[in-house]
């Protein structure tokens, strides 16, 4: 097997560096039921939901066995992670491997000793939407030291919750019934904590469902502060759908770590967290023990297109000084707001190159020509590739340089360029969007990207000695963000809203970086090779599977914007209803005149019509006739 | 200008029904005229002598004759009591004028209280329908919209082709009125004759006007209320001018030439409203597969329609908008334009036409009027035997 060499070579390595192997078998958990409201299917690991926390150190090397025990294709994703130069373990299905066939086993090698990052990240499904069914977890990765000194440290999961199958919710929203595409509705939010590798119990005495009853969900989970004592909260958006609104009642935080990026510390009373980010917060234990307090996640419901009653998208969950103390819950705030990400200071300075290449993407929805809702990047909205793109990369020779191999949506980046990403959202929604295999630099928003008001739509400040860097950035509607990647990581890399409605739709591109340079890393296993095969998938080629630049033909695209007005079939038809009333009236015309009847002519016809009309006994005037 | 205020469907048809009631008074009145110059015996009221044998009825019936008429018109009773007079025959030229005017009188107040009675109800009927039953379809609109297009349509249908038969209405007419004079006359005419001038009106006019209630009730379901009066009003008027312009100059081709245009105005408004009907239920259908949120559709451009069977759309041209639809309501009135024509709405359209044709092609060959494939109906064999028959002595003269 390709892959082994490096793996062997990590272990091998004269650091202390552990291997941190874990075996996951990815399966269906009946009956979870971890907001009480009711049992549904999910999809967990080695039989138990939610998929237990990963917790490693910087030193380690962490291989995933990923077998799939579930009836379709799946695949792990380690979000915010770089695999330089190895972007097949990447997890995103259709882009860096083909999904794992039923009873197979992926084994992620996650570079985490070379990729010199720390911090909080998250594992996902990639395939299909099987991370909204529950296939997702927290990933800690701890430096050997940390910037920020803490007592203690949490992970806070959020999440939204639906009650229904992704697959059937999908059905609903990519509909006929559905041309505005709403998304579907959370039926709720979870919050639980997890702390060095496993998730935190109910809080005792409650009585939690049982199939989930080792992790206290909501109310019925709780942290276990100590008074004076300084905690680290790593919180991470594992939502479908909605972002989250975070804070605690009576205590304050101050933000030290944002997507794997530690900044300098920035206090803050309310942490707006979208779909995929992370945040770490110090929260400094209050001194008296004489109550708890609230801990609040309320979700953001401006992107519902509906709050159905049933819906609390408030939870809340507590700090517990003393359990016999009583809870005190603040209840709401005034005002959300966002966190301002383009005024945190990274830790580690990196200042901003001159960008190279400039990639503008809008993004816009609408009802297609097949009356479906879909995302477009540019107008055009992204299908899967039949072949991996990263297998295409590999196998294309000198036509991979050609960004239209790989379908519509891509983009061909030579090797350590700097490219902007303008993302101009369009859309009358907020959108997180997420860049697989790097961090962006936050060059600049702007609150209106159609204005000429350099108050809404300010030019880039292109002398920043250390921009914000994330992996997963906020986008209001109509604003711009201008993200700033440096090309360094040979591969394909996947880059999508990361709202899993929203990237079943289509609004995803992929950046083909350094086509040739990856050919020379290309160290590809062979077994997912196999996997391709098993799946009936093509391994090799352009994205449909030919040997050519440019014929695509095979490869599954649309659906397209609408093109409405007066076309072909249109003008066919308007000229047969002319036609035809047209026709309609000249027989009226031809009825009334010609056959002229005489005066007397009427007048016979009509006296033996009305002597007819007698005959039958059927008197239609007022008068009584008389035969 | 707007569909709120100016109902063009009701406008033809309040004008269709008050044309045909103005040219069955003017058939009346030249009847009448007719049967003074030349048998005066038909009038009733004017019985000639020799069917004395009614006159004692006559005088015992009196009483009660002249309490409903006086109910009508007050001139009436002076009118009326000079009747007998007239049947003695004495000085018959200023009498035949002093009888037209009374037997106009009679005809003319007989109709205006047709009419005033058919407004009466047909106001009421809408009054009624508006103020108590427009809520029962709010939730569903498009159903509702399209059950009354279709009703509407076919009402329109049926009228628009028995309007071409218009130009019979005058012989129509006369030969009805004159039935029912003689039946009266001969019968116990002498008994209800007096009224018969009175009656024959105020029925013929009643009746009209209570199918075009009917009509504009059938039609106006699916029309707010306040698109009715205008164009109610404005059809009457219409329609009095017409009849008044047919019974004074028109000659038969100009009243056949009227009623082409006028049938294909309303076969117009007839094929876009079956049309529109069907787009109706699909839009319905359409809505109700949207669910609860009908809001989503409705306006134009991606998502505002069904792309199923949808043959044009142009994102702009909407009857449907209400704030700002320009001429385009006018447009879809008279000709059923949408900016949203689905499979089912242009092929509707299509069959519409296509049904007229074939009932008018049928319809001729019925009356014997044309041939078909070399074939001649029953109708036409007759008149041309008749006409052969007629022929024959004189070519044998």
């Amino acid at each position: 097997m390709k892959w082994s060499p490096l793996a062997l070579l990590s272990i091998a390595s004269p650091a202390l560096a552990a291997v941190h192997e874990i075996w996951w078998n990815i399966t269906y958990v009946e009956d979870a039921n971890p907001d009480g409201l009711q049992p549904r299917r999910v999809i967990g690991v080695n039989g138990t939901w939610p998929p237990p926390p990963i917790d490693v150190t910087t030193n380690d090397t962490l291989i995933v066995h990923a077998t799939n025990s579930i009836d379709e294709p799946s695949s792990l994703h380690h979000h915010g992670m770089f695999f330089n130069s190895t972007s097949w373990m990447d997890g995103a299905v259709g882009v860096s491997q083909c999904g794992i066939p039923k009873g197979s086993t992926f084994d992620y090698v996650v570079p985490i000793n070379s990729s010199g990052q720390w911090g909080t990240y998250w594992v996902h499904a990639h395939a299909s939407g099987q991370y909204v069914d529950g296939l997702r977890a927290p990933v800690v990765i701890h430096p050997e030291k940390e910037a920020h000194s803490y007592d203690e440290e949490f992970t806070v999961v959020l999440g939204d919750w639906y009650h229904d199958q992704h697959a059937d919710l999908l059905k609903e929203f990519i509909s006929i019934a559905n041309p505005g595409g709403a998304e579907p509705v959370p039926d709720s939010a979870l919050v639980y904590f997890a702390q060095g590798g496993s998730y935190l119990g109910p809080i005792s005495g409650t009585n939690p469902d049982p199939v989930t009853s080792k992790v206290g969900f909501n109310e019925n989970a709780t942290l276990p502060f100590q008074p004076g004592k300084t905690y680290r909260l790593r919180i991470v958006n594992t939502s479908a759908f909605a972002a989250f609104f975070f804070w605690i009642d009576g205590h304050d935080m101050r933000i030290i770590e944002v997507d794997g990026t530690d900044v300098a510390e920035s206090p803050i009373d309310l942490i707006s967290i979208t779909v995929a980010q992370r945040y770490s917060v110090l929260v400094t234990a209050r001194n008296d023990t004489s109550a708890n307090w609230a801990i609040h996640a309320n979700m953001d419901t401006d992107m519902f297109d509906t709050v159905p009653d049933a819906l609390n998208p408030n939870v809340t969950s507590s700090i517990t000084y003393d359990s016999s103390a009583s809870l005190t819950d603040l209840g709401t705030v005034d005002a959300y707001h966002d966190v301002d990400d383009l005024s945190l200071v990274p830790l580690e300075v990196i200042p901003l190159e001159p960008a190279d290449r400039t990639i503008e993407l809008e993004v816009l929805f609408d009802t297609m020509d097949d009356g479906t809702n879909h995302a477009m990047f540019n107008m055009i909205t992204y299908n899967s590739p039949r072949v991996p793109s990263i297998m295409s990369e590999m196998s294309l020779g000198d036509n991979a340089t050609v960004a239209g191999a790989y379908g519509q949506n891509a983009f061909v980046i030579d090797h350590l360029t700097t490219f902007d990403i303008v993302l101009k959202n369009g859309d009358a929604g907020k959108h997180p969007f997420h860049l697989h295999g790097h961090k962006m630099q936050l060059v600049g928003r702007s609150q209106d990207y159609t204005s000429d008001d350099p108050t809404l739509n300010p030019p880039l400040n292109e002398s920043q000695a250390n921009p914000m860097r994330r992996d997963t950035v906020q986008v209001p509607s109509m604003n711009s963000v201008t993200l700033r990647v440096v090309a360094d990581n040979p591969g394909v890399w996947f880059f999508h809203c990361h709202i899993e409605w929203h990237l079943e739709v289509g609004l995803a591109v992929t950046f083909v970086e350094a086509p040739l340079i990856a050919q020379q890393r290309n160290n590809i296993p062979e077994f997912m090779y196999d996997q391709c095969k098993a799946l009936g998938q093509p391994t090799s080629g352009n994205a449909a599977g030919h040997a050519s630049a440019t014929d695509l033909s095979g490869l599954a695209s649309g659906p397209f914007p609408q093109n409405n007005g007066w076309h072909g079939k249109g003008i066919g038809a308007m000229f047969g209803c002319v036609l035809t009333a047209v026709i309609g009236m000249s027989t009226v015309t031809w009825y009334a005149l010609g056959g002229h009847i005489t005066e007397e002519e009427m007048e016979h016809e009509a006296r033996e019509h009305q002597e007819a009309k007698e005959r039958r006994g059927k008197f239609f005037g007022l008068f009584k006739a008389r035969a | 200008m707007a569909r709120n205020v100016f109902s063009v469907p009701i406008f033809f048809i309040v004008f269709r029904e008050t044309l045909e009631a103005a040219i069955i008074i003017s058939v009346l009145l030249g009847l009448v005229e007719q049967i003074i110059h030349q048998d005066p015996s038909l009038i009733p009221g004017a019985v000639a002598p020799t069917i004395g044998a009614a006159t004692p009825e006559k005088e015992v019936e009196r009483s009660p004759l002249e309490k409903a008429e006086s109910s009508a018109s007050n001139s009436d009773n002076a009118v009326l009591a000079s009747a007998p007079v007239l049947t003695s025959g004495e000085e018959p030229q200023v009498d035949t004028k002093r009888l037209l005017r009374k037997m106009r009188i009679y005809i003319f107040s007989g109709a205006f209280l047709g009419l005033f009675i058919a407004l009466a109800i047909g106001a009421a009927f809408i009054a009624v329908w508006f103020t108590q039953a427009s809520d029962l379809w709010a939730k569903s609109e498009d159903l509702w919209e399209g059950i009354f297009e279709l009703i509407a349509s076919l009402i329109i249908f049926v009228m628009g082709v028995s309007m071409l038969k218009m130009d019979r209405a005058k012989a129509k007419w006369r030969v009805k009125l004159q039935r029912a004079f003689a039946g009266h006359t001969h019968d116990k005419g002498a008994r209800t004759g007096k009224y018969v001038l009175f009656i024959l009106p105020f029925i013929t006019v009643l009746r009209e006007g209570m199918e075009a209630v009917v009509f504009v009730g059938g039609v106006s379901l699916g029309q707010p209320a306040t698109a009715i009066p205008i164009a109610a009003i404005v059809g009457l008027v219409c329609g009095l001018i017409c009849g008044y312009l047919i019974y004074a100059f028109a000659s038969r081709t100009t009243l056949t030439v009227f009623m082409v245009v006028m049938t294909n105005f309303l076969l117009l408004i007839g094929a876009g409203l079956f049309s529109k009907a069907v787009w109706s239920f699909q839009s319905n259908a359409f809505n109700h597969l949207l669910g609860g949120e009908i809001d989503d559709a409705g306006g134009d451009g991606p998502g505002s329609f069904d792309v199923r069977g949808n043959v044009w759309h142009l994102n702009c041209c909407n009857p449907e908008n209400n704030f700002d639809s320009d001429g385009w309501t006018i447009f879809s009135a008279i000709f059923g334009w949408t900016n949203s024509a689905t499979l089912g709405s242009v092929l509707s359209y299509v069959f519409y036409w296509i049904a007229v044709v074939a009932v008018l092609i049928y319809l001729k060959f019925k009356e014997g009027r044309t041939t078909l494939l070399g074939k001649e109906s029953s109708m036409g064999r007759r008149r041309r035997e008749r006409k052969e028959a007629a022929e024959l002595p004189q070519a044998s003269s």
